[in-house]
């Protein structure tokens, strides 16, 4: 086990360098002189030439080749490109152009909004998903196998953004049952411990404090949850189908198990690989579908700050936020692989 | 299943029956799927209207405006207040949300069309060589050719510091030599040795005549370069580096991609279905790598092997033909996604530019007015949006019943 997780973080690594390459690109060749961007565009060429000189922008992308040539090879790898990973190694994330803040010190405020988001729908879509799957792969063919994969389709064929703009308009506007907006109401305050409002107030027995919370979180949560739940519950139910087939089951029945006993025991526990598989690629997906959900609810997270920071070209953000979501994305699919090989010793000898 | 009535049984002597194809076969199980007829009808039914209204219901987005109209409610008959009707309501310039509705179909489909085109050509193409030369052993021409490529590729860096493009043949060649010689200096130390020291001079000795430091630096990466075209390179190496790069673009969540990339290119509907294409490709790629590698030890594929035929006609003639039915599958549910992506970046103001209808931007231009009541400007193009979609997914899950029994759902 200890040599397939060294194999795997081993692998892990291009991808990671393949990632930070990308984005360093993005951020540099989206159209638009960030100098002009900071400074506005009555700027002097003077104080333009200034900051360029300031934030390396002066500097080639990534070889400097005319240093090589004066003879000096230090100069050679001062670029661009190396400086970034330079200041990324030592966690330097830049700040923003726009509000000179530090983009680590707001992705750290603004992270746990997006986790706590992420995390709630993943448990929804978790815990609805996949007792769906296995009733209907149970029940095959009856009502409630078809309406439950109807259902599911309909799911997933769902714009979440406009899913979530059809709860605003049911919830909040007709009904006025919950807010449309924000993390919290205004006068409501909570101690922040993790900054996840909901278990931090939960911690210091804030009961007013997690009620507005949790009335501000659960439409977002909904509208991001609609897809991995129907996905998780199709995926569940396939999987399912194909392990009840097999001649082990048959066996266990045979056996005089109960029918209970061979679902969960002997079935789902083989059924379980796809979906959890199906889990962590659903968990970045959820990440990234945070933008249009944040947006919508104008809920505080990294995905709505990352799609502001674009269109105002504050490069720094775009870096930062992208550079976390996809960092996060990898670093699931790792566990995930390590799950995946706990669940089934088959894979680490391959 | 219906009773059949004994009258209406036909006996068919098998000797004269009809010749029934594979792909024959596969169209009757759809259409005896009451979903997958469901979506069929929906599709139809969009791209009709779509083609329809473009070609023979005018629309001019840039003149359509009436401000005595903002926001009015669908009406189904005409009022005193308003002459017109308008079903679907009015949105904030008083535009007609049905005539919008209808001709937006024109532009999401159209996106969905050509990104999911960018995405099986270039991601199958991938997948399929990937798949092919994984298991395959490539023939002497291939060999070479991978080898120089590769020499080609890599050799770009020490001709741009030197900026000596000559140097690109030199390191062809010096892959071309390597793959043609793999008998030569036999021993693993020595082989690299010999190749290591050939990728030195070939970068070096160009390069000295530019700068001592160049020819260095050239020198360290031709030697780099040398080493790695010692190594036996293969079609497991071209397969693994493609999925690779497959794997780094799927490391990026899918949205955030699009937007990076539509960042990048500028807005535009054209631009948004260049990046749901792109976004795409790995999807397809390992599908097709997966597909080829299922059925690649197939007797039939040794046999044709083993008759002669080139690898390009093993690829044309048995290999495209037998992963073609999960390839649909994945086309129409891709379709879906692209539809959904493109509504997407739509409603965050990176896809149409704004008077052009399209309903991710509609519903972009309108939830504002959410909250003043006015549902039916965001309710409608949402709808087409979803329907849409559920269209395509129904069609696609009753094609894959259809055209592979054994992976029912």
């Amino acid at each position: 086990m200890t040599r397939y997780i060294i194999r795997r973080i081993i692998s892990v690594i291009p991808t990671l360098i393949g990632v930070t390459f990308v984005i360093f690109m993005f951020q540099r060749l989206i159209p638009g002189d960030p100098a002009i961007a900071m400074l506005g565009e009555h700027a002097t060429e003077e104080s333009i030439q200034r900051i360029r000189e300031q934030f390396g922008l002066n500097r080639p992308l990534f070889l400097d080749r005319e240093a090589l040539e004066d003879g000096d090879i230090a100069g050679f790898f001062d670029s661009q490109y190396f400086r970034y990973m330079d200041r990324l190694f030592r966690l330097d994330l830049g700040e923003s152009i726009h509000r000179r803040i530090p983009v680590l010190e707001t992705l750290t405020l603004r992270f746990p909004a997006t986790v706590e988001l992420s995390l709630l729908s993943m448990f929804l879509a978790v815990i609805i998903g996949i007792p769906v799957g296995i009733v209907s792969a149970s029940r095959r063919n009856s009502l409630l196998d078809s309406v439950s994969m109807v259902g599911s389709l309909v799911g997933v064929s769902m714009p979440i953004f406009w899913l979530g703009l059809m709860e605003i308009m049911l919830f909040a506007v007709i009904l006025k049952w919950l807010p449309a907006g924000a993390r919290l109401s205004t006068g409501i305050e909570i101690q922040s411990i993790t900054n996840l409002f909901l278990v931090d107030s939960l911690i210091t027995g804030n009961w007013v404090g997690f009620k507005d919370s949790l009335s501000h979180i659960i439409m977002p949560a909904i509208a991001l949850a609609t897809i991995p739940m129907a996905i998780i519950a199709r995926m569940t139910r396939s999987s399912m189908l194909d392990v009840l087939q097999e001649d082990y089951i048959r066996t266990a029945k045979a056996k005089g198990l109960g029918a209970k006993l061979v679902l969960y025991r002997h079935a789902l526990k083989n059924a379980a690989l796809p979906v959890v598989t199906i889990i962590g690629l659903q968990a970045g997906t959820l990440l990234a579908g945070a933008v249009l959900t944040e947006t919508i609810f104008s809920w505080p997270g990294i995905g709505r700050w990352v799609y502001d920071a674009i269109l105002g070209r504050d490069y720094p953000i775009v870096q930062g936020g992208t550079l976390l979501i996809a960092l996060i994305f990898v670093v699931v699919n790792f566990l995930v692989d390590i799950v995946y090989a706990l669940l089934d010793p088959r894979i680490r000898y391959k | 299943m219906a009773k059949t009535a004994p009258e209406d049984i036909v006996v068919t002597d098998f000797a004269v029956r009809e010749h029934r194809s594979l792909w024959g076969d596969a169209w009757r199980r759809l259409i005896s799927s009451n979903t997958a007829r469901l979506g069929m009808f929906i599709v139809i039914v969009f791209i009709s209207s779509a083609t329809l209204s473009h070609y023979f219901w005018k629309y001019e987005p840039k003149k359509d405006l009436d401000y005595s109209l903002k926001l009015k409610a669908p009406s189904l008959r005409p009022t005193e207040e308003i002459d017109s009707i308008h079903i679907f309501g009015t949105d904030k310039l008083g535009r007609d949300i049905f005539r919008r509705v209808v001709h937006g179909g024109w532009n999401s489909l159209r996106v969905g069309i050509v990104a999911v085109s960018i995405s099986l050509i270039a991601g199958g193409a991938i997948g399929l060589l990937a798949g092919f030369y994984e298991t395959i052993t490539m023939t002497t021409m291939e060999r070479l050719l991978l080898f120089g490529l590769t020499g080609l590729l890599l050799g770009l860096l020490s001709a741009w510091i030197a900026d000596q493009y000559f140097q690109l043949i030199l390191f062809f060649g010096l892959g071309i030599t390597s793959g043609y010689l793999p008998e030569l200096f036999a021993g693993k130390i020595q082989r690299m040795s010999f190749f290591g020291a050939a990728g030195f001079l070939v970068a070096a000795i160009p390069s000295f005549f530019v700068g001592l430091n160049i020819a260095l630096i050239c020198g360290i990466w031709g030697l780099f370069v040398g080493v790695l075209l010692s190594q036996d390179l293969d079609g497991k190496f071209f397969s693994n580096v493609m999925m690779r790069i497959m794997d780094m673009i799927l490391s990026f969540p899918g949205y955030l991609l699009a937007i990076a990339i539509v960042a990048f290119l500028g807005p535009g509907l054209g631009k948004g279905m260049i990046a749901i294409g792109i976004v795409g490709i790995p999807v397809y790629a390992r599908l097709a790598r997966s597909a080829v590698m299922g059925m690649i030890n197939k007797e039939y594929i040794l046999a044709a092997q083993s008759v002669g035929e080139g690898h390009g006609r093993i690829l044309v003639r048995h290999i495209i033909p037998n992963i073609l039915s999960p390839i649909i599958v994945q086309t129409t549910m891709g379709l879906a996604n692209a539809i959904l992506s493109a509504a997407a970046l739509g409603f965050l103001g990176l896809g149409a530019i704004p008077p052009e209808p399209e309903w991710g931007a509609m519903l972009g231009d309108s939830y504002r007015y959410l909250t003043s009541g006015a549902w039916w400007a965001v309710l409608f193009p949402g709808l087409a949006i979803m329907l849409s979609v559920l269209g395509f997914n129904l069609l696609g899950d009753g094609l894959r019943d259809a055209l592979d029994p054994k992976l029912r759902m």
